[in-house]
Order: structure tokens, then sequence, then C-alpha cells
């Protein structure tokens, strides 16, 4: 198992994904993947993950906040 | 609220100083007012040039950490008026937008998690592997394909929930990751915590997150089971 080389991928798909390796690890990952189902359906479930976060994460500031900190910053700025 | 917030922030800018300069000497000149009013236009301008367009990403990060939009519009409110009051001390063409989540992250710990009642606070660290469920299931590609697929398939809802309900310094590590794209070493900066810790509690956060959405998709018969190969319309 450890011979062809899954176990170091696995170990560093999270930082692969997060972009945290070195041009050269990132190489070997992936080439690694290349010839590795497992491995690159495993780093396909990691970035779904990831987008899929991102996507429900999206937020509108209400526009009542806004208003609310442009008017204090003002108020600040005339009594400071 | 507004005053509450005043109040917080008149200690804050002494309390806080987010980003300390070494070796730089408060300036506090003698300048006539003329002057000084075209100093602070400057600051505001370039206040509100610089910071507010990150209102967006900072509400979304408030309603990860707050959970509730009344709180969120508090944290973000208090967190641009510290902002304000100590960008003078930011340091132009480095990082802004770690600097305000740093802010954003202080004012939250210090000031809304009290408050809150998280029953996992401040233990996460202590938790172990065994205790937050599979860690390495021994799974085939195949199920694999069908688990990315399942996750695509998630509606934006039952993935926040399943974000909300993970312990909170997992929740932040990951969203500050994933939503924002922050570096390893600069969430260690805003969590104030080694980068291993990061690293495990991203990797525990991404772990807990992934079984919860299995399990929601097992309970809504989106089968996770490389026998029953989902409808993929060939393109």
């Amino acid at each position: 198992m450890s011979d062809c080389g899954c176990d170091k991928a696995k170990a560093e798909l999270e930082e692969f994904l997060h972009n945290e390796l070195s041009a050269e690890q990132c190489q070997d990952i992936r080439e690694h993947m290349a010839n590795c189902d497992d491995c690159s359906a495993e780093h396909l479930v990691g970035i779904t993950l990831t987008t899929k976060v991102k996507e429900a994460c999206q937020e509108k500031a209400p526009d009542e906040l806004r208003a609310m900190i442009l008017g204090t910053i003002e108020k600040l700025d005339a009594t400071a | 609220m507004t005053s509450a917030v005043l109040d917080r922030v008149s200690t804050a800018s002494a309390v806080l100083d987010p980003w300390p300069r070494t070796g730089a000497t408060a300036e506090a000149p003698v300048v006539d007012s003329l002057t000084m009013t075209d100093e602070l236009a400057e600051r505001r301008q370039l206040f509100q040039e610089q910071a507010l367009p990150f209102m967006d990403q900072l509400y979304g990060a408030a309603m990860r950490m707050t959970k509730n939009p009344a709180d969120a519009s508090d944290l973000v409110q208090e967190t641009f008026v510290k902002a304000f009051a100590a960008f003078g001390q930011f340091e132009q063409g480095t990082n802004l937008k770690a600097w305000l989540y740093r802010i954003l992250t202080n004012t939250f710990i210090n000031v809304y998690r009290k408050k809150q009642r998280d029953p996992y606070q401040g233990s996460t660290d202590e938790l172990e592997e065994w205790q937050l469920g599979n860690a390495q299931s021994a799974t085939s590609s195949s199920s694999r394909s069908a688990e990315a697929e399942a996750i695509d398939r998630m509606p934006a809802s039952a993935v926040k929930d399943a974000l909300q309900s993970i312990p909170e310094d997992f929740r932040l590590a990951v969203y500050f990751a994933d939503v924002e794209g922050f570096s390893y070493q600069e969430i260690a900066d805003i969590m104030k915590t080694p980068v291993g810790t990061v690293m495990s509690r991203l990797h525990r956060g991404r772990r807990l997150l992934r079984d919860l959405l299995a399990d929601y998709a097992r309970e809504r018969g989106m089968t996770l089971k490389e026998t029953t190969t989902t409808t993929r319309s060939a393109t």
C-alpha cells in the first residue's frame, strides 16, 4: 500500500487542496493522482466539500447595517 | 445598541492593537485643526474605500460565529468601528482582510462568545480521534465518487446547518480556509494558535462536516452506495 504512494498522497491531500504544498510536492501529488482512482476520488470529495461550503456561506450584509456603519464612522470622525 | 458598541470601542484601541508595529513610535505631532480635519477626511475616505468592501464577507463570517443576524450585525458594526479607530496603526500594503478578520475574531471571542452556549467550546483540542467518528473509513473510489456527487447536490441550508453544528474552533478554521481562502499561517494568526493546531482543527472539522453531510444524504435517500449509480446525464 505505502509503495504506491497513497499514504503520502492521502496525508497531503488537504494541504494540496488549500495550496499549502510546495510546487514540487504539488507535482508529486498530481502525478500520483493521475494514476490512482482512489486518491483522485478522495480529492474530488475534498474539492466538492470546499466548493459547497463556500457557496453556502455567501452572505450579503443588510442595508441597514451598511447605513449604520457609515453613520457611525462619520460620527466618530466628527468627534475625533 | 450603537451606544453600547461605542462605549466598548472607546476602550478598544488601547486593548486591541491588533497588528502591533515594532519600532514605530506613536505619532502625536502638534498640527493645526485644518490639517487635522484633512487628515481625518483622508483617513475616512481610505477606510471607506479599502475596508468597507469587506462588509459582506465579514457579515458572512459573523453569521457563522454568532449564528444569528442580530448578533452578526452588532459584531460587524463593532468590528468596523474598532478597525476605523485603529486604522492609523494599520500598515498600508499589508493584508487588510486578515487584519479585519483578526479584529472580528478577537471581538467575537471577547464579547459575543461569552453569552453563547457552545457545549464544545474550549475543549475541542482535547477531543480524541475516536470521539470524532470514523476518521478513515475504508471506502472504495466509486463510493467516494458517489459521496462527491451527493455533497454536490446538497442544498445550501443543509451545508450551513452542518457547519453550524460542528464545534466552534473547527467551524472557524473551516470557514477561514475554505470560504475565505486564508493560508494556514494567516488562520494561525487570526485564531492565535500554532499552525499545527490549525491543521488539526481543519482536518477534524472537515471530517465532521463530511460525516454529517453523509448522514444527511443517507437520511434523504441520496444514497452513497456504489451499487446504485445515480442518474448522471451523459453530456
